[in-house]
């Protein structure tokens, strides 16, 4: 058998945002990711940072080996369980009680609603990052050829499991050169999370699924099976599968040899594989609602971005109401994420699901329409790629230019990105510092937080 | 531009003086502990192509005239407001290099009036960092990251000023506590900081910010502590931008 910490990618969202949560719901801020002792990060810093003045390739190859020395052996896929999984995820929570719970999409503004309320939060899905040889990345067919056996052979060990076997060569290019992306979604819910649910909720808590409602195109491959084509950031669907001229220019500078991806076919779409829900496992969750006399809730939204302003304006009015400021921003971006120091230093956080034009454009939007900040504080996640789509620093520095007083990157070597993986360690290391702080708040009511919500148009609530 | 040198009398002492002069607003820089003009002058020839730039040297410093008794930052802060009032420089930019900020601060707020605003390049002494140990400390790794060129300025400074003034304004600038008075400063203020000043935390750079009322931080990335010597072209366009949109 697997152990599941070696089989689920420790740099993923789903992964990145329980460590957060979890972290925060044991009071603990998150240095090194939460991947490393505290002590370690001075020293972990000025090496990843003199490893920012390496020459571009052996940056790149640091990303393709990272990566890769994350990822499963093919053959021992099938070895992989769901229900321990579950048992690894859940054990990461101290038990309740709660009055709530989150069981669902992937979202870092949802940890941040989540660290409010000091409530757990499980995820439907999860990467389990699969090591291949001699695919390039620019080659879908060849990776879904020479991984499709041992996706289906986990299919068949793990019936409560849909796989979305997700290959993005425009962001992912350096992680996908020697390793595929198997996501996988509970479509049953596992004994590890109903076990610890019953242990945590007493009845008359409330039990909420945060359903994002993002689509994307893919290939069927079995019945519990798709192949998705690209991924939400930079590129549209219509590039990955069709191209243009972007994506000629991006292959182009890659010395890719093509002038577009060739994708298999798209048959249908599905829910997106790493924010999207998978709505059959529903059944289960009403069913064990209704068993255990919770309140389920269906918080449903479209895009992971819809809920970034929500949870920003719901943070800048509960610190109004506690009599602070809330004049102070953090933008994070990805798997960056600090509810601990956020709440500790007054911030009000606004996640971004990655580091291209679209997430730029919609923070910027966020703060056409709310009252300006004195201070904006981001944290940018470096994938390692100039990928199609992908702000640059100039965009950020427009962004930073909105705050009244102080508008600072937080752990980014601008002459780096987007290849600074020193950032993933900085960017906490530079919050920790900040000064005027507040102490940490009584949890917010979650009767409150529910009325605030369910009053938002981004959301469609319901139960 | 060729830079003119002057010598002017502030509460009763000779002042030497440098001045850049362009068609924009008076900007007079204000040097930093133990040294003088000198180190500042390639900033004034920059910010003179577009600004009326001054240089002055404290009294006790430089080229200017040395009271028996090194003055405080008080008594430094009301020499710079007389020889303003002298020279008939109306509400200028006041632009402080590290201790200068603390003199221009200092001079904002006890003669409110006198400058219309202020830039504080690298502003000292963190409030968290005051001890003499610790300053040394932060100038040594600090000062790796100079340019080597300035060494020789450093050393004609100090040798003019003499050791027991340049001893004077450090202890001057460690008592001063900055921090009680920037709430109080009611006029536009950029603060600068060198993204490699080890003197000046970016921590401390955003508390500064923070306490002005109508403060605004930029960091100018990879430099050391004297960004003026290091960027003069540079810190000139964020200065002219800040003043565009200040008046």
């Amino acid at each position: 058998m697997v152990k599941p910490q070696k089989a689920v990618a420790s740099f993923d969202s789903a992964t990145g945002m329980l460590r957060a949560l979890s972290r925060f719901l044991r009071d603990q801020d998150v240095p090194m990711l939460g991947q490393a002792p505290r002590v370690l990060e001075p020293v972990a810093a000025a090496v990843a940072g003199a490893a920012a003045r390496l020459p571009r390739a052996a940056k790149e190859q640091a990303y393709a080996v990272s990566g890769w020395a994350e990822a499963v052996p093919l053959r021992r896929v099938p070895e992989i369980r769901s229900e321990e999984l579950a048992r690894w995820v859940s054990g990461h929570y101290p038990r309740g009680p709660y009055p709530v719970a989150f069981l669902g999409s992937s979202n870092g503004a949802l940890i941040h609603l989540a660290a409010a309320l000091r409530t757990p939060w499980l995820p439907q899905t999860l990467l389990l990052p699969v090591r291949r040889r001699g695919v390039g990345p620019d080659d879908p067919r060849g990776d879904l050829r020479a991984t499709r056996e041992a996706g289906q052979a986990l299919l068949a060990a793990n019936p409560d499991l849909v796989l979305h076997h997700m290959h993005d060569a425009n962001q992912d290019r350096l992680m996908i050169a020697g390793m595929t992306y198997f996501r996988v979604k509970w479509r049953r819910l596992p004994q590890a999370y109903r076990r610890f649910l019953e242990e945590s909720l007493p009845a008359g808590a409330t039990l909420v699924v945060p359903e994002c409602g993002l689509r994307w195109p893919v290939t069927r491959v079995g019945p519990r099976y798709v192949f998705q084509h690209g991924a939400l950031g930079g590129a549209t669907r219509e590039e990955y599968e069709h191209g243009g001229p972007r994506v000629a220019d991006y292959l182009s500078r890659y010395g890719a040899g093509r002038e577009r991806w060739d994708y298999p076919p798209a048959d249908g779409d599905s829910p997106e594989a790493e924010w999207g829900f998978e709505p059959e496992l529903l059944a289960d969750l009403e069913e064990l609602a209704a068993r255990n006399g919770w309140r389920l809730v269906r918080m449903r939204f479209g895009e992971p971005e819809e809920l970034s302003p929500v949870v920003a304006e719901l943070y800048r009015d509960w610190y109004r109401r506690r009599g602070l400021p809330g004049d102070r921003l953090l933008v994070e971006c990805f798997l960056l994420l600090e509810p601990w120091w956020a709440l500790r230093s007054g911030s009000v956080p606004y996640w971004m699901v990655f580091n291209a034009e679209q997430s730029q454009r919609r923070a910027m939007a966020y703060l056409d329409g709310t009252d300006p900040f004195d201070e904006i504080r981001l944290m940018l996640f470096s994938h390692g790629v100039e990928s199609v789509g992908l702000a640059g620093i100039g965009d950020w520095r427009r962004l930073l230019a909105r705050a009244r007083k102080v508008g600072v990157f937080t752990g980014v070597d601008t002459r780096a990105y987007p290849r600074d993986f020193a950032g993933l360690i900085r960017a906490h290391r530079e919050l920790s510092r900040i000064r005027t702080t507040y102490p940490m708040p009584l949890p917010m009511p979650w009767e409150a937080a529910a009325e605030f919500l369910s009053k938002r148009d981004e959301i469609e609530w319901s139960g | 531009m060729p830079l003119e040198s002057l010598v002017r009398t502030a509460l009763g002492m000779k002042v030497a003086v440098w001045r850049s002069q362009g068609p924009g607003p008076p900007v007079v820089c204000v040097h930093g502990a133990g040294v003088s003009s000198r180190e500042l002058l390639p900033f004034v020839r920059e910010m003179g192509v577009t600004h009326d730039a001054w240089s002055l040297d404290l009294p006790g410093f430089g080229r200017s005239e040395k009271p028996r008794a090194p003055l405080t930052v008080t008594g430094l802060a009301d020499a710079v407001a007389d020889w303003l009032a002298a020279s008939e420089l109306r509400r200028p930019c006041l632009l402080g290099g590290s201790f200068g900020c603390q003199v221009a601060v200092d001079l904002a707020v006890r003669h409110p009036g006198a400058a219309g605003a202020l830039v504080l390049v690298g502003p000292t002494v963190d409030a968290r960092a005051r001890s003499a140990v610790r300053l040394v400390g932060q100038w040594l790794r600090n000062s790796v990251r100079e340019s080597p060129r300035m060494m020789p300025l450093n050393v004609a400074d100090y040798l003019d000023a003499g050791p027991r003034r340049v001893l004077a304004s450090f202890g001057a600038s460690m008592r001063d506590r900055i921090e009680d008075k920037l709430p109080h400063v009611t006029v536009p203020v950029l603060v600068v900081r060198g993204g490699a000043d080890r003197m000046v935390s970016q921590a401390w750079a955003e508390e500064v910010t923070r306490l002005l009322p109508r403060g605004r931080l930029v960091v100018m990335e990879g430099l050391p502590h004297m960004v003026p010597y290091r960027d003069p072209r540079g810190l000139a366009r964020e200065v002219a931008a800040f003043l565009e949109r200040a008046w």
